[in-house]
Parts: structure tokens; sequence; C-alpha cells
């Protein structure tokens, strides 16, 4: 499967003109995304909007209008979660009498892929991917399976996730979110818990591979709790697909929670020293869907043969980039393992 | 309540209930068409007005109709609820 466009909305300048060079600090423990002006969207539309289906929109709309594309394929753990908070407090303030449908409307999952679809009259296949932590993975098996079938059709494929409220809190009492920790010393911090972060990222993919970005050689994804099977894992992922370790990146999404860190260390060690691991976790922070930044991020530095110093762990001698692994976990439950090559 | 008064109240709940952020109270004329031209509502803006009316007013419209000269400006709807109000 090959990729073809992307855009991204994210807590960092990666829409429009890209400046990765620096970065924005976190405030009050949140990474939040910055929202372009939407245009092409009708006002009444916009303003019922959560910020999840704006940042979808934001990603999906451009390429949509650049590409033709036979389906919409979103990955998302939480829709609008926020709206659906307020959904659901209507029903308890006003004891289940008359509700109001633009809450509930605009905070179900595919209310990303929907607007896309209404706004761009895209009536081919239109699915949403709810798996929580392996929402955007699932999502591009999906266009992998399509595509397989079809080499010839285009497929928007996107992971959006938002901060809202409701979780944000219920995730801090559970110990997975800081309100204290920084993105300026995220991983130097030796303590639980992590940053939140939100985003968007939308690639249009297909079987062709002329003049793509970048081809996804191989998704695998698993649940586990257990360390030894997720190296055990990988270490097969890296004998089936990327053997050879010239020119190649292992892109890590360590989060500075500290009972995470021994996962991604532990997959580092498989290389040793061979290959130079980046992380992004500092410009994004932390949320279900942020393998979709790092796949965005893969191709940003296939294009630029390379990335800012500041995403780099150690040291390096990397002159050209060809190949980049990414493995990133959610919550120590939800593992994967993305392969890109030029 | 005055008149006047009651008019401000309804503008502050349409902005506030339709999410209006780039309209403030001020903006909304008191005679001006709240469909179509004027303010540019549509059709789930007249639900969610009439959710509103049923929340803050206890005015149940059951009329399609009714529905439709009730919401067509601010002065209308001032009106009606004057009338029907029950809280």
């Amino acid at each position: 499967m090959y990729i073809h466009q992307h855009t991204c909305i994210s807590p960092q300048q990666t829409n429009g003109l890209i400046q990765l060079e620096e970065i924005s600090i976190s405030a009050d423990g949140k990474l939040l995304a910055k929202e372009p002006v939407l245009e092409g969207v009708p006002p009444a539309m916009l303003r019922r909007m959560s910020k999840a289906v704006r940042m979808g929109i934001g990603t999906g709309l451009p390429l949509l209008k650049n590409n033709v594309a036979d389906g919409i394929i979103i990955g998302t753990a939480n829709g609008g979660m926020e709206d659906c908070i307020i959904f659901l407090n209507q029903i308890v303030d006003y004891e289940e009498g008359l509700l109001a449908p633009a809450a509930f409307v605009q905070s179900t999952p595919n209310a990303i892929a929907g607007q896309l679809s209404l706004i761009t009259k895209n009536r081919g296949y239109n699915a949403t991917h709810v798996h929580n932590g392996l929402a955007f993975e699932n999502a591009l098996l999906d266009a992998q399976m399509l595509i397989s079938g079809h080499s010839h059709k285009s497929y928007l494929v996107g992971g959006v996730d938002e901060i809202s409220s409701y979780n944000y809190n219920i995730d801090c009492l559970a110990g997975w979110y800081s309100k204290i920790k920084t993105n300026k010393h995220l991983y130097t911090d030796k303590t639980p818990a992590t940053i939140a972060g939100e985003g968007a990222a939308m690639f249009i993919v297909n079987g062709s591979p002329v003049n793509a970005l970048a081809q996804i050689k191989a998704v695998s994804l698993f649940h586990s709790t257990d360390p030894g099977t997720v190296v055990g894992r990988f270490k097969d992922f890296i004998a089936e697909w990327a053997p050879v370790a010239d020119n190649t990146i292992f892109l890590s999404g360590e989060n500075g929670d500290l009972r995470q860190t021994p996962l991604y260390e532990s997959c580092e060690e498989v290389f040793g020293s061979a290959i130079p691991v980046a992380r992004f976790k500092h410009v994004t922070g932390e949320y279900p869907t942020a393998s979709s930044f790092a796949l965005w991020l893969a191709c940003y530095a296939l294009k630029e043969q390379n990335l800012p110093p500041h995403f780099y762990k150690n040291e390096h001698n990397l002159s050209q980039v060809d190949r980049i692994i990414i493995y990133n976990q959610y919550q120590g439950m939800q593992h994967s393992f993305i392969f890109v090559t030029q | 309540m005055e008149k006047d008064a009651l008019k401000q109240q309804v503008k502050e709940q349409i902005v506030k209930f339709l999410n209006l952020n780039t309209v403030s109270p001020a903006d909304i004329k008191d005679d001006e068409p709240l469909f179509g031209e004027g303010l540019g509502l549509d059709s789930i803006d007249s639900i969610e007005l009439i959710v509103m009316l049923s929340r803050e007013y206890g005015i149940n419209i059951q009329d399609p109709k009714e529905g439709r000269k009730i919401l067509t400006s601010i002065n209308t709807m001032a009106d009606y609820i004057e009338q029907h109000r029950t809280k």
C-alpha cells in the first residue's frame, strides 16, 4: 500500500507551512492541537462541529479536494467525546425529556467520516474504526485489505482524537496523565504518567507506486501486557519485514511514563546501536491515535531525508533515510508495529 | 419581565444554544428574519430552538406550521413566550 499525500493537524506547526525545528511547550500537562481556519465548510456546519470533527475536516478535506477517493476510512478512539458528554448531561439535566440533536449527531465517532462524505459528496466506502489505541492501525488494515483486492482504488485513511475534559480527568485519576509534567522534560522526568495530546493525520493511499511518498510494507497489531510477548513479536516482525538495518530509523512512541519506557527500550535493544532512535510524543503528547502522527512523521522524514535533532534519542550519523520502523503502544496494552519505506 | 429584557434574554439564549461563535446578542435585530436571510439559521437550528423554548419557558410546540410563525424573528418569539410561558 502506497501513500501519495498526507496532511496533519497537531500541537505543532504541521499544517500548511511545516515547522518542526522549534516546538510548542505543553501547558497544564496538555498539548492542544493548532487548528487552521477551515475553508469550504458552511458556517452553520462549522459551528456545530466538535474539535475532533474540525480536525478531521481540516486534514481530510484538502486531500479529498485534490484526489479522487473511493472511500473514507477513519480511526478514532473517542470521536467527539466532549459533545458526547454534553449530550449525556442533557439527558440527566432534562430528565430524559426533549433533547437537542446537534451534540448527539456530532458526538458519534463516525461524524468525522460522515461529515467528510457530506461536504465532498463522496458516496463511496465509509467506515470508522474505534479500537481505542489501535483504531488508526485498524483503519490502515481496512484500507490494505480493500486495496489488496482492488489495487487501482484510492482511499482516504486517517486517525483523529481530541482531548475531552471528561476523558482527561478520568485518565488523570487512573494515573495515565500528569498535570505537572511538561514536554520539555518528558523523557528525563522519570515518573509515572505522561502528558495528554490530540491531533489528526490523514493519508491518500492506493496500490500504485508511481509518484508515491512512501510505502507501508507491514502493519502488525496485538494486545498484551507481557513485555516478553511484545519483544518476541517485535523480533518476529523485524525478521519478517525489516531484516536490513541500513538507513533505518526506529520511531518510538516513548511517552515519558516510567512504567512503559522499558517496553520501548527492550524493542530498541533488538537493534543494539545499529540504528538511530527517534521519538515524537514530546511534540504530540499521548492520545489513542498518536500512531497516525508517527506515520505522518515517517513520511516527512523520508521526504526530507532527516528529522530535526530534538526527535533523536542519541547522537547518530544517519545521512540517508530509506526505512522507518514505528513502534507505538497505548496504556501498556495495545501495541502496533508499522514498517514504512521509500 | 419587561418585553425588552425578555428579547435580550432570548437573544442571549439563541447565541448560547446554537453556538453562534461569531455573533453577539447585540448583532441580532428584533425584526430581522432568523431563518434564511438575516441570521441564516437552518432546519436543525429550528429543532434546537423548539427544545430551547420547552426547557427555558415550558412551551411545547406541537404544530410545525405554528412553530414556523413563532420562530420568524425575535419579536415573534418574545410575543409568543410572553403569552404562553409556563415558567
